[in-house]
């Protein structure tokens, strides 16, 4: 490959540059440039959700974006809704509290779709919730818990703000 | 008295590294490695006449290309056949890399490893494969017909023929007041977890040892399996399964090709080597399950006793069998759900198709077992103007009946026998849960405004805890923790939490001092896998047997060092004391350190352990005879029969008048699996597969061309659920303990999937006042079908 | 495994002969190859530069040439050892009369493949040989035909007494008048055939390390 492009970008708030061919995926620069392997790769073309991460905030498909497109723009993936302590930020302890994952592959989609959906619509009723969450596929839990964590990530941020 | 958890909704203790990202899935790992893909055939049926790599050797990074003729000894014939069964007369299973022939879209041709998957596809974009295109057989009417075969020496297409019965069927309906035959039909499917299959291998050439990751739900049967397609010693080769996103059936067949392929390459290279399937890959190369036609009799009286049942059924299984005809086999058993027909006969053939192979997706045969049956009890009701809840109670094994011999053979080879369960009680809860005998009131209040809403039920038998065993392995460190391992394998199941909380609860100790291993060869060698709703049946009873000869051990050390009898000995988070004497007391860290009589003492603890510390008996061995050091042991837990777990679901549904489209308006689930230990995984459990259920139902199907081209192979195309798909689901359960285990657990796994069928043809026949009897369902086949039942009518 | 191939050479069969005999022509045109050394009768050693991807090596190589017979056929044997694998191979070159005054060259190897080169797979083996033969008959030919600008070249020529030691200029295809091309007993395609089995594309493989 003779078309290397030379990126720089924010990745969870840290300055990163990668060194990369025109047609890498973020989804693997993210996964194998980057070491984020948090970041899933569900179906490569932009149906399950699951390598969804944000991009100046707003939700994203990693897998249908080459990484060149995000040259000098700020990424957030679920290891960045962590704290920065380290500790579970409030949808990923709100999906611990409600048993929203079970073999946890699509879950950090969820988790970066749902941090940017609370950012925007901070009270959802459970229906909006519902609605909020549609674009991701799991196959484990039946949403039932996934729901109930958008509820209890937004009580968690409320009471955080308290 | 320490905490108990067993029965406790334990928050799971996997989820913090789970939802921080530090997961570690297939592809997570082995970065450096080599990255190998595939050349697939794009026709479902052909001769391969040439392969031409010239194109592909100008690829930057291209490391190898291997095709069928590189393959030495054993790699070079057909993998395994894992299940054989005298009925499967003409089994067949794949070559790894296809020889002279391919039998359907998706079979893998040529195998190329390179420095990165973008170079490995590229190299693979460039090989240029000749074939002899064949016509195929696509469904199970040209499979019957065999005007064309899949295998030249398979007659018929029929790769196996087999009958059961249990009475004389036959004598039965010809002397039946009302005998109603049905035809039903469902369409195949597939497990589609979120992560597909993957491999990393790496051979280290100093010990010549292999160790071989794979997103596998059996990594020990890899294991064997690998160890002997290439030749080398078992003891040799370890197969961990990492973090897997979901298995659902189709990651319990093995070995998959690229798993002998990716692990040969990286000996014969000498490199690691990874390979992770696509989606489409995943499509058409890994496992799909489901289709089948089935042609019903029954027999009854007039208050709609079932007295004879005669069913006959075509499997389609694709184009090899490497699991034997096990799907097929658990249909033709579980279809008699909670009924006991006087008499019944079950006869399937499974057929070859040029499509992609057949293995169990969650259910594995019972939800079209399950479909047959509910569709013959409704159109029981139906026809003698029943309540259909009521003919069903009326042909119930009562639960003095148990246990109950069907006299038929089982999935794992054993008689049919169910061991425990309280149908009536199962429905008297479901019919409370959902208004059952309140809803002929609203559903004519519907009618009355123009709207068509309907109530469907389903009942299931689901047998679990299938054998051969599974063992447990249980150790107190010297530091106090308790590390726990088991050989079958984690998809999602919370296995680390329930696990850990029956080996916590035997012992006496925190939760959270428990570490659980599962699927790694190195922690535990012996094991079967996990399918079948097994896993906490199996693992959770060999992990308590092994707890108790620790937790037996551990009070007979302690007994000595406190000079107490044990039986007056108890532990409470990790202490062992005399019981109502709390200061006569030995932490079981201090036991394990006594248990294990050193001469180097390696810290300050330790050192209690040495030779000068503790006065010693001069006439006995510091390891006492016939026993072992350290506080650790292995139990195993081998059952005569499956358990036999139940559950009954309700659906409420709304259809559109016009557009025939179909809204879920309640779910209902009443599900008895035995003893609960973690009841908040459990309902994760039957949660997940009530939204497979509704897919099944209503979304998922392969759709395959007359030329055998999967026209769906994504999933923008095959429809899964998403949470505007699935409804708030209303569960109750009750809990009639399995009699064949100390732990008194049914399996769960399979509960929510297995109704889906039955329960929504129920209620959109009820809604519609026609039968359904294909599955799924689509609003714009239920509309061809109101035009179809209204012409009907009017003639 | 079997390697067979042909090639047509813009030369008649006496001028390919020689061609295909003389260590100055071969120890440019075969792809990798350092260095061409007599080291007995009908016997060369041939040192080439080899690799793919990160398996790269010297490798040294024996080629003994037996049942000649000018200008038709003969039979090469050659084997080859380095750290990435060894070779072994048999090849039998004819040489006929084409139209136009140009030759038909046919070559057959059998040989055998071992070491981390050999499971690299025979189809990627075979192909690699066939590509790099075609490039050694085109280079050949080349020469054959004064195709070649003709530059300062660094003379690769026999040097003082033998055993003959022919080394290969630096990487441009050194011009060659048909006068200069004097035959020496070695062999031809087949070096070519030995060396290309194990000459992958040096240059070529240079990139594609894996991370």
């Amino acid at each position: 490959m003779t078309d290397v492009h030379e990126l720089a970008l924010t990745v969870n708030g840290v300055p990163r540059t990668l060194r990369v061919p025109a047609r890498r995926l973020l989804s693997d620069a993210l996964r194998h440039d980057l070491g984020l392997t948090g970041t899933h790769v569900g179906c490569e073309h932009g149906v399950c959700g699951a390598c969804t991460v944000l991009v100046d905030g707003r939700p994203v498909r990693s897998c249908l974006l080459f990484a060149v497109s995000v040259d000098g723009s700020s990424v957030t993936t679920v290891e960045g809704c962590c704290e920065p302590d380290g500790s579970l930020g409030p949808v990923q302890q709100a999906f611990w509290d409600c048993h929203g994952l079970q073999c946890g592959f699509c879950t950090p989609g969820f988790v970066t779709t749902i941090t940017a959906y609370l950012d925007e619509n901070p009270e959802p009723t459970a229906e909006e919730a519902r609605e909020a969450i549609a674009g991701n596929l799991c196959r484990c839990t039946g949403y039932q818990n996934i729901v109930a964590s958008v509820l209890r990530a937004a009580e968690i941020r409320r009471e955080a703000r308290v | 008295m320490s905490t108990r958890t067993m029965g406790e909704p334990i928050a799971r203790r996997e989820d913090p590294r789970l939802l921080s990202g530090q997961g570690h899935y297939l592809d997570d790992i082995g970065h450096t490695a080599l990255a190998a893909a595939f050349v697939r055939s794009p026709h479902a049926h052909a001769q391969i006449v040439d392969i031409d790599v010239t194109d592909a050797l100008d690829v930057d990074g291209l490391m190898a290309i291997y095709t069928h003729d590189d393959l030495p000894d054993r790699l070079a014939e057909p993998l395994p056949l894992l299940i054989p069964h005298p009925s499967l007369t003409h089994g067949r299973t794949p070559y790894a890399l296809a020889k002279d022939e391919v039998n359907h879209v998706g079979e893998a041709i040529v195998m190329v490893v390179a420095a990165d998957r973008y170079l490995a596809e590229d190299a693979c974009d460039r090989i240029r494969v000749e074939y002899e295109v064949l016509p195929p057989v696509v469904g199970i009417a040209a499979a019957r017909e065999a005007s064309r075969l899949v295998h030249e020496d398979v007659p018929g297409n029929i790769a196996a023929t087999m009958v059961q019965e249990n009475g004389d069927a036959a004598a039965a309906l010809a002397a039946s007041p009302r005998v109603l035959e049905l035809d039903l039909e469902v369409e195949r499917s597939a497990s589609t977890p979120l992560e597909g299959k993957g491999v990393y291998a790496r051979w280290d050439p100093a010990d010549a040892s292999l160790r071989v990751y794979s997103s596998t739900q059996a990594s020990t049967s890899v294991r064997a399996a690998l160890a002997a397609k290439l030749g080398l010693p078992p003891n040799r080769v370890e197969v961990v399964a990492p973090d897997v996103g979901g298995g659902f059936g189709v990651k319990i067949v093995h070995p998959w090709p690229e798993e002998v392929l990716v692990s040969w390459a990286a000996i014969t290279l000498s490199r690691e080597v990874k390979w992770t399937e696509d989606r489409r890959e995943h499509f058409v190369s890994s496992a799909h399950e489901r289709s089948q036609v089935h042609h019903v009799r029954v027999g009854f009286d007039d208050d709609g006793h079932l007295l004879g049942l005669e069913v006959s059924f075509w499997h389609d299984n694709g184009a090899y069998t490497p699991y034997g005809i096990i799907v097929p086999i658990v249909t033709a058993t579980q279809l008699l759900g909670p009924y006991k027909p006087a008499a019944y006969r079950v006869e399937f053939q499974s057929l070859y198709t040029n499509t992609v192979l057949v293995t169990p997706y969650r259910g594995a045969g019972r939800p079209q077992g399950c479909f047959v049956m509910e569709r013959v009890m409704d159109a029981i009701a139906a026809e003698l103007g029943f309540d259909r809840a009521e003919v069903r109670e009326r042909n119930f094994i009562q639960p003095d009946e148990m246990p109950y011999d069907h006299g038929l053979i089982f999935q794992d080879g054993r008689p049919l026998i169910y061991d425990s369960g309280d149908y009536p009680a199962t429905l008297r809860k479901l019919k409370k849960l959902v208004g059952w005998d309140e809803f002929g009131v609203y559903r004519e209040q519907a009618r009355a405004e123009g709207r068509r809403v309907g109530i469907g039920i389903a009942c299931y038998v689901e047998g679990t805890g299938v054998g051969p065993y599974e063992g447990g392995w249980v150790k107190v460190e010297t530091d106090g923790s308790v590390v726990v391992a088991t050989g079958l394998t984690t998809q999602g199941q919370g296995h680390q939490t329930a696990f850990a909380q029956v080996a916590a609860d035997i012992l006496g100790v925190q939760l959270d001092r428990v570490s659980v291993v599962t699927g790694d060869t190195r922690r535990f060698g012996y094991a079967v896998g996990t399918f079948a709703s097994r896993a906490l049946v199996m693992s959770g009873n060999a992990i308590a047997a092994a707890a108790r000869k620790v937790r037996d051990k551990a009070l007979r050390i302690a007994g000595d060092a406190l000079e107490a009898d044990p039986r007056d000995l108890e532990i409470i988070d990790g202490v062992v004391q005399v019981r109502g004497v709390p200061t006569s007391a030995i932490p079981l860290s201090t036991v394990a350190v006594l248990s294990n009589p050193l001469r180097y003492a390696f810290d300050t603890e330790s050192a209690r352990a040495t030779q000068f510390a503790l006065p010693a008996d001069p006439d006995k061995p510091p390891v006492p005879e016939g026993e072992q050091p350290g506080l650790e042991a292995t139990g195993y837990y081998s059952p005569p029969r499956a358990t036999f777990a139940n559950g009954m679901h309700a659906v409420v549904v709304e259809t559109d008048p016009d557009t025939a489209e179909i809204r879920i308006v309640r779910y209902c689930v009443v599900h008895d699996c035995g003893t609960l230990v973690n009841p908040r995984i459990v309902e994760g459990q039957v949660h997940g597969g009530v939204a497979q259920g509704v897919g099944g139902a209503l979304y998922e199907r392969m759709v395959y061309d007359d030329d055998g081209q999967l026209l769906n192979a994504s999933f923008m195309d095959f429809l899964m659920p998403y949470s505007t798909e699935v409804p708030t689901i209303e569960t109750d359960h009750l809990e009639t303990p399995s009699p064949l285990n100390p732990l008194g657990i049914k399996g769960a796994g399979e509960a929510g999937v297995i109704p889906g069928m039955a329960v929504f043809a129920s209620a959109i026949s009820d809604a519609e006042g026609f039968p359904i009897t294909r599955m799924p369902i689509s609003p714009s086949e239920l509309f061809h079908l109101r035009r179809a039942h209204e012409e009907a009518t009017n003639r | 495994m079997k390697v067979t191939g042909s090639a047509v050479l813009h030369a008649p069969r006496e001028r390919v002969w020689s061609a295909l005999q003389d260590p100055a022509v071969l120890v440019r045109t075969i792809p990798g190859c350092q260095q061409l050394e007599q080291v007995g009768p009908d016997t060369y050693r041939a040192t080439v530069l080899a690799g793919v991807a990160s398996i790269k090596g010297t490798y040294s190589g024996d080629v003994r040439l037996t049942d000649q017979a000018e200008p038709d056929s003969f039979v090469l044997h050659a084997s080859g050892a380095g750290a990435p694998g060894t070779v072994n191979a048999d090849v039998r070159v004819t040489l006929a009369d084409a139209d136009g005054g140009a030759t038909q060259l046919d070559y057959d190897a059998d040989a055998v493949v071992g070491g981390v080169i050999g499971g690299v797979g025979q189809r990627m083996i075979v192909g690699v040989a066939k590509k790099t033969a075609g490039e050694f008959f085109a280079a050949v030919d080349d020469v054959l035909t004064g195709r070649e600008e003709r530059i300062l070249r660094e003379p690769s020529v026999a040097t003082g007494t033998a055993p003959e030691v022919f080394t290969a200029p630096s990487r441009q295809r050194a011009p060659m008048s048909a006068a200069e091309m004097s035959s020496a007993a070695i062999t031809g395609a087949l070096i070519a055939l030995a060396g290309v089995v194990l000459g992958w594309l040096i240059t070529r493989r240079a990139q594609g390390r894996p991370r």
